[in-house]
């Protein structure tokens, strides 16, 4: 019996052995599970927040596959109004970076985002918290912050993006950001960059002929979305459906603005789809002018799911209304 | 001689010739050195005429450098002065943020506060209920500060009653996804009991918070909340202080206090987008108010003499909430339907003499149900109406039931400034001792100054 047990036990030079093969096993699963994780982490992607899908699209044109892009917008809703989804919060809580608009266009939702995500690389004055509109000379910088004036935007207008050349500031500001983030991808960000950047040259040089038309016409929006726009394309902006910003018009505003864009012969009312379409079809239809509807960032209505189809779409939209109107 | 002769006049005509191609030699001379000198004057005198030229634009140069020094000096000097100016001593340079709510509740109720309970007159009433100070701002890089002051009315002198609401540190950047609020603050528990009363959907804050809470959520202690690092959202918050609900009593520890003798609290909360426009965001609360002696005093009971001396107190709570926020214009369209469930259990001294020291005084427990549900809908920037729907058990006695039923519409100028007028009947059993009764409210909040859309109140 005592023979038959010494047959199944092990001897200690075994268990040597298999001791040694356990830690050597052990060893190389170790070994390949920090190479695996050190791979991945120089492959990871850069994961990027983008408040609205203007910025979301420049920032998948530079960074390729070298990023991971979530927009807080789709593109439909007012570019103040993104409503804060707690689902936002472990996708900003992961970011590595979060790319804004600024001047205070996010205001009603980004702050309290920011503090729920309790990331503190994308908290604001740090390296990851991308403001856009650094660089750009903004308008409409309010005389007084007072709320007479409405939700007035404290550091000015906020609506550069509507502005292609402007727009080319954000451009750069994200890729500088995404260099700064992830330098081992710079050649291809610069390539993405520049092959982008000529391609959007291109078409502001045919935005700006097919808009030669529009020079020096006048015409109103819902809201103040477009003084950078009417600024580049030559156009008039003439006020805006609104009372102020965020306050609804009155009877009395309404009656006024159909009264100027008689006396001042305008001929176009636009309207951003987050407002809602009876004020503007009215004013339009009394002041005898075109109503337009337009989008705020790409997404906004059908075909527009990229910038430049975005742009191409206003520029079409103001050209097709004008040569109606003849 | 002919021969000789003939070299004689050869010889003179040479002459005369040679004499004749001197004199043009010389006069060609004389006209070349004329000429030249012609040129070499015409040459000076432009040379005279340039130099002058260059004398005047040196002159003008000068000038206009002389000038564009001077302005560049007076450049200088302004940039000089806008930059000292820059320089004041501003006192103020770090104040934080500062916000200022009114809200003022204009009410006719039908019975008098002897039938209804309430701690307002009934009638018709005025009640000052907010004048709310906000004011916030980074303590360092490693968290921030906030305190909410108000200063309402006083029920029976009308003068302001000012009281500290919240005053708290909260931490910004702790790892592992943790944040630590330390100091008094609205606890986390449920939906609504760390709202304040003008932020609410409705006017009242719900009776089951009203009775099982004690209003809003205010506690002195602190809590840790831990963002779980997974892709699905779900939030924990725990904490303890001394004391829980603004109109509750605090705890009476007597001489000592144990660690037992705090308050416990904690939410979990998780959230779930059913579409791209449909919310739901449900949580499960609790309150532990373990062993305190004596909590809040001795309370008369409606036959006059027997009291109750509430000893330990639990709370349970589950809420939910399902909102209809259209991407495109949840400005002008919205639909919130929030639920919450409380279960208050309680343990008190009961005394039928009125004394707690005499031998027929016995310890029993209550448990108490109660609930709120409210329906909002927005179909305008500026217009919203809903209802709510009140049930609870009075915690001192589960058979003792009140309902109120409350539709309420609100009209919003702006962010800023809010008219509410809301109709509220309140059924309460007979054996309580009040009366049904009828209410109208007309609240009106407005804010001054800094107010940030926060994220409790979104």
């Amino acid at each position: 019996m005592a023979g038959n047990n010494a047959k199944h036990k092990f001897q200690p030079k075994e268990i040597q052995n298999m001791k040694s093969k356990f830690f050597r096993a052990l060893f190389a699963l170790f070994i390949t599970t920090f190479a695996v994780a050190a791979f991945s982490a120089h492959a990871a992607k850069v994961r990027v927040i983008t408040t609205l899908t203007d910025l979301a699209d420049f920032t998948r044109e530079i960074g390729g596959d070298h990023v991971d892009v979530f927009s807080l917008a789709t593109g439909i809703e007012d570019t103040h109004g993104v409503p804060m989804k707690p689902s936002f919060v472990p996708r900003m809580n992961r970011a590595d970076l979060l790319i804004n608009v600024g001047l205070g266009c996010e205001h009603a939702f980004l702050p309290a985002l920011l503090e729920a995500s309790k990331n503190p690389k994308i908290q604001y004055g740090e390296p990851g918290y991308v403001d856009c509109s650094v660089g750009i000379v903004p308008a409409e910088v309010p005389k007084s912050t007072d709320h007479s004036a409405g939700d007035v935007h404290p550091y000015g207008n906020p609506h550069y993006m509507l502005d292609p050349v402007r727009a080319k500031t954000a451009l750069e500001t994200i890729y500088n950001a995404l260099i700064a983030k992830a330098p081992q991808y710079q050649a291809d960000f610069t390539r993405n960059r520049n092959a982008y950047l000529t391609k959007l040259n291109a078409k502001i040089a045919e935005w700006k002929k097919q808009a030669e038309p529009l020079k020096g016409l006048a015409f109103v929006s819902y809201h103040e979305h477009w003084v950078y726009f009417a600024d580049r394309f030559g156009m008039r902006y003439a006020g805006t459906i609104e009372l102020k910003p965020g306050v609804d018009p009155t009877a009395h505003h309404i009656e006024n603005t159909i009264n100027m864009m008689k006396a001042d012969k305008i001929p176009f009312v636009v309207r951003e789809p987050q407002f809602p379409e009876k004020v503007p079809a009215l004013i339009a239809r009394q002041a005898g002018a075109a109503l337009i509807k337009l989008p705020i960032m790409p997404g906004g209505v059908p075909h527009t799911e990229t910038y430049i189809e975005m742009m191409d779409y206003i520029i079409n939209a103001f050209v097709s209304a004008q040569q109606r109107s003849h | 001689m002919i021969a000789h002769a003939q070299e004689t006049i050869d010889s003179d005509k040479f002459k005369s010739q040679l004499q004749q191609l001197q004199q043009k030699f010389e006069q060609q001379q004389q006209e070349m050195r004329e000429s030249f000198e012609k040129m070499m004057r015409a040459q000076q005198a432009e040379i005279d005429s340039l130099k002058k030229q260059v004398a005047a634009t040196t002159n003008i140069a000068s000038t206009h450098q002389a000038v564009a020094d001077e302005e560049v000096k007076d450049l200088k000097d302004q940039v000089a002065a806008v930059s000292e100016a820059q320089k004041k001593q501003r006192p103020n340079e770090f104040n934080p943020s500062i916000g200022l709510v009114g809200e003022t509740v204009f009410s006719y109720r039908s019975r008098g506060n002897d039938q209804t309970g309430s701690d307002r007159p009934g009638g018709f009433d005025v009640f000052q209920r907010s004048v709310e100070l906000n004011i916030a701002a980074s303590v360092d890089p490693f968290a921030k500060g906030y305190a909410v002051i108000n200063a309402s009315a006083d029920s029976e002198t009308g003068e302001a009653t000012l009281g500290v609401e919240e005053a708290a540190i909260q931490t910004t950047s702790l790892p592992y996804n943790l944040e630590l609020k330390a100091g008094r603050f609205f606890g986390e528990f449920g939906k609504l009991s760390y709202i304040h009363d003008h932020e609410l959907p409705f006017v009242n804050r719900p009776l089951a918070l009203d009775q099982y809470i004690g209003g809003e959520s205010r506690t002195d202690g602190a809590q840790l909340n831990w963002l779980l690092p997974t892709s699905h959202y779900i939030s924990l918050t725990t904490g303890f202080g001394a004391g829980f609900g603004g109109d509750s009593p605090l705890n009476n520890p007597g001489s000592y206090r144990r660690l037992s003798g705090f308050n416990y609290f904690g939410r979990l909360s998780t959230y779930f987008d059913l579409t791209p426009n449909v919310q739901l965001e449900t949580g499960v609360s609790g309150l532990i108010n373990p062993t305190t002696q004596d909590r809040g005093g001795a309370i008369l009971q409606p036959d006059g003499l027997a009291t109750f001396t509430e000893n330990e107190r639990q709370v349970a709570g589950a809420d939910l909430k399902i909102s209809w926020v259209p991407l495109q214009n949840n400005q002008y369209k919205r639909f919130d339907w929030g639920s919450e469930f409380l279960y208050s259990h309680s343990k008190f001294l009961e005394a039928p003499s009125g004394d707690p020291t005499a031998p027929d005084a016995f310890q029993h427990f209550v448990g108490s149900l109660g609930a709120y549900s409210y329906m909002t809908y927005k179909w305008h920037r500026q217009w919203s109406a809903g209802f709510l729907f009140d049930w609870v058990q009075n915690p001192m006695n589960h058979s003792d039931e009140t309902f109120a039923y409350s539709p309420y519409i609100t009209w919003a100028t702006s962010h800023w400034n809010q008219l509410r007028l809301q109709y509220t009947h309140t059924d309460h059993d007979p054996m309580s001792g009040l009366r049904a009764d009828d209410a109208i409210y007309l609240q009106w909040a407005w804010i001054i100054g800094a107010h940030a859309h926060g994220w409790q109140q979104r």
